[in-house]
């Protein structure tokens, strides 16, 4: 008999970089279980892709299932169409934990050495190219040093030199730049979004502001479950919103005048700067109307925009939105 | 970078550099944990302890002239000199503390401090993981003993007859010693690298191992004197790891006939082990017991060996799923 393929399953067949299907993680037994992955479907291209969300979201587990450190309690997952956990899959990646632990004894040269032939590479082909990666990430003349002797940044370029070394199609990192001080961060951040530019990038933060510099997509994830996944792009725009934000030398004054008209639905002045925040009912009759409000009531105008939105600002919204900000 | 020199350094086609998994990921990981555990210093270190009670006792000196007797005499005679020492101590005691003490960090260790979760992102199974750790450790133990045998047994040479010939004599007998030394490697490593991956702490592996070491050789040897009844009649030998392990040891003396059966052996192994009847019958006119002491027999020694194989193969299958099931995380 001819088995018939779900359509999730030839959805997976589809070059995603990272698929999944109802992924789910749960711990301990009946009364004790504990639900830290719910069943959710990722959808990863290549690229570069954020995994944001809190300290205790799920990321990190999500991340242990895909590279088969933690068992998949149910559903399933694929690494560009292999399923997660295999050998096969784990050809095609490159994984940092987080809070990466070496051999403190083994010098930076040797440990990816050790890893490159871990990873299939011939004994030669491994010394090239960890002395290539060496060369990448600016620790070449630190190589023949004890791991153990290494700053954080330093061992955190190591974890991704041998996260590289079998030169896998995708990498996932964790947190890769966390307990790094901002010059190591931004040093790390800059050679992810130079990597990505050849192998895609799957890379979890609850540091909202790196994830806006290195990625193009994002998913978010709380308490186990996706809330959003999109592009920047989109997920700005979705949430962009109506306000639009205006400030004078006169805001009291032109906040009276512009309750009164009908093209209005709401306005208010902001607590913080002062500045006149309006939704509009008719978008476009405010934009026509507005340099006549200002004449009208003498007043110069400073500026006339919809305010620019920040992840950060999302991210606060999407967990109101959830009731998780109290 | 330009992107060009990148992709030279991080793509790559499907097939280029990479190989399908093979035998010499394993071999890698037996190279990494025999250079781990092999260090000079340890190595040197568990030597020391290895050798001390030994050379304490060969320092008492010989009534035996081995000038005036036969080369074969006096090989058999150094060899019986340092049989019961190298059976309880040094390849007892100290050599399975040692092994127990090395391995029991082997896989928990990694598991603990984090190390493990790089280790099984990599394109290798876990199994080869436990192989590897597992022939590692086994040809660490097997290098220890090996130079522990060989160097007692040129110690205990240049101290009774400092002469070559009676080494070459002892050589056959420290074989066969090393031989039952493997035997005994199987067994350990194998319970061991099970306690490792079952145990989430190093250290409870290890002591687990030492726990069941003093009580096979100490613990079940205070037994046996003071419930010398109950020994036989509750069938405690069954359980009782030291007799076991003793059976093994002089039934492979037997088989390849390594050393002459005489009582002055025999009956240390009577006594800590249970292998020979103390009872046995002596030739009242000379005092001796001519053929050797009566083995108890309670279980023929293939039977010990068989059994404890057994219990290896089965730790080290438990182990191995052990390991393969385990969710590793920091």
């Amino acid at each position: 008999m001819i088995k018939r393929k779900k359509a999730y399953e030839k959805e997976a067949e589809f070059q995603y970089e990272i698929w999944s299907h109802e992924l789910q993680k749960i711990y301990g037994k009946k009364d004790k279980a504990f639900e830290a992955v719910k069943k959710i479907n990722l959808r990863i291209e290549p690229g570069i892709h954020g995994f944001l969300g809190p300290n205790g979201a799920g990321k990190t587990t999500t991340m242990n299932m895909l590279v088969g450190a933690l068992a998949i309690s149910s559903g399933e997952a694929k690494i560009r169409n292999e399923k997660a956990g295999t050998v096969e899959a784990r050809r095609l990646i490159g994984f940092l934990p987080q809070d990466p632990v070496f051999y403190d004894k083994m010098t930076g040269e040797e440990y990816l050495i050790y890893m490159g032939k871990l990873g299939g590479l011939n004994k030669m082909e491994a010394r090239k190219r960890a002395q290539e990666l060496c060369v990448y990430f600016d620790i070449f003349n630190d190589r023949t040093r004890p791991i153990g002797e290494y700053s954080g940044g330093m061992k955190q370029k190591i974890g991704i030199a041998a996260a590289l070394i079998h030169k896998p199609k995708l990498l996932i990192l964790d947190e890769p730049t966390a307990n790094l001080d901002p010059i190591g961060r931004a040093n790390i951040i800059d050679k992810i979004k130079e990597i990505s530019k050849t192998v895609s990038v799957f890379v979890s933060s609850h540091i909202l502001s790196e994830i806006e510099q290195m990625c193009d997509r994002v998913t978010m994830i709380n308490k186990g479950a996706i809330v959003i996944s999109d592009t920047l792009k989109n997920i700005k725009q979705q949430y962009i919103g109506n306000t639009y934000e205006l400030d004078t030398n006169k805001n009291e004054q032109i906040l009276k005048s512009l309750e009164r008209k009908d093209y209005i639905q709401n306005t208010w002045l902001k607590e913080e700067d002062g500045t006149i925040q309006i939704i509009p009912k008719d978008a476009d009759k405010l934009k026509q109307e507005m340099p006549k409000v200002i004449l009208e009531n003498n007043a110069i105008l400073y500026s006339f925009h919809i305010p620019e939105i920040s992840l950060q600002d999302i991210f606060m919204e999407v967990y109101v939105e959830k009731g998780d900000k109290k | 970078m330009s992107i060009a020199k990148l992709k030279t350094v991080f793509s790559r086609k499907d097939t280029e550099g990479v190989e399908k998994e093979t035998h010499r990921n394993t071999l890698i990981l037996v190279k990494k944990t025999f250079q781990e555990l092999a260090s000079l210093k340890k190595f040197l270190v568990s030597l020391i302890i290895m050798l001390i009670p030994l050379i304490v006792t060969i320092a008492f000196p010989s009534t035996i002239e081995y000038e005036s007797i036969s080369p074969q005499h006096a090989a058999a005679a150094i060899s019986i000199a340092i049989v019961f020492i190298l059976f309880f101590w040094t390849l007892g005691i100290s050599f399975i503390c040692i092994i127990g003490t090395s391995g029991a960090s082997l896989i928990s260790e990694e598991v603990h401090s984090g190390t493990m979760l790089i280790l099984v992102s990599k394109p290798i199974m876990r199994v080869k993981i436990f192989i590897g750790k597992y022939i590692g450790l086994f040809l660490y133990g097997a290098t220890l003993s090996f130079v522990a045998i060989f160097s007692i047994g040129w110690i205990a040479v240049l101290r009774y007859s400092a002469n070559i010939i009676h080494f070459f004599g002892i050589i056959p007998f420290l074989f066969v010693t090393y031989l039952y030394s493997l035997v005994l490697l199987l067994i350990f490593c194998s319970i061991t690298l099970a306690l490792s991956s079952i145990v989430n702490r190093p250290r409870n592996a290890g002591l687990i191992v030492i726990f069941l070491v003093i009580f096979s050789f100490l613990g079940m040897m205070i037994l046996k004197m003071f419930l010398a009844d109950s020994y036989e009649t509750y069938y405690l030998y069954i359980i009782d790891l030291g007799y076991h392990l003793g059976n093994i040891y002089v039934g492979f003396l037997d088989f390849f006939n390594a050393i002459p059966p005489v009582a002055e052996w025999q009956t240390w192994f009577a006594q800590f082990t249970g292998v020979y009847d103390i009872a046995s019958p002596t030739d009242p006119d000379q005092g001796i017991n001519p053929g050797g002491m009566k083995r108890t027999d309670y279980v023929y020694p293939w039977v010990s060996l068989l059994v404890w194989i057994g219990i290896a193969v089965f730790l080290l299958i438990y182990g191995l799923i052990s390991l393969k099931k385990r969710e590793i995380s920091v």
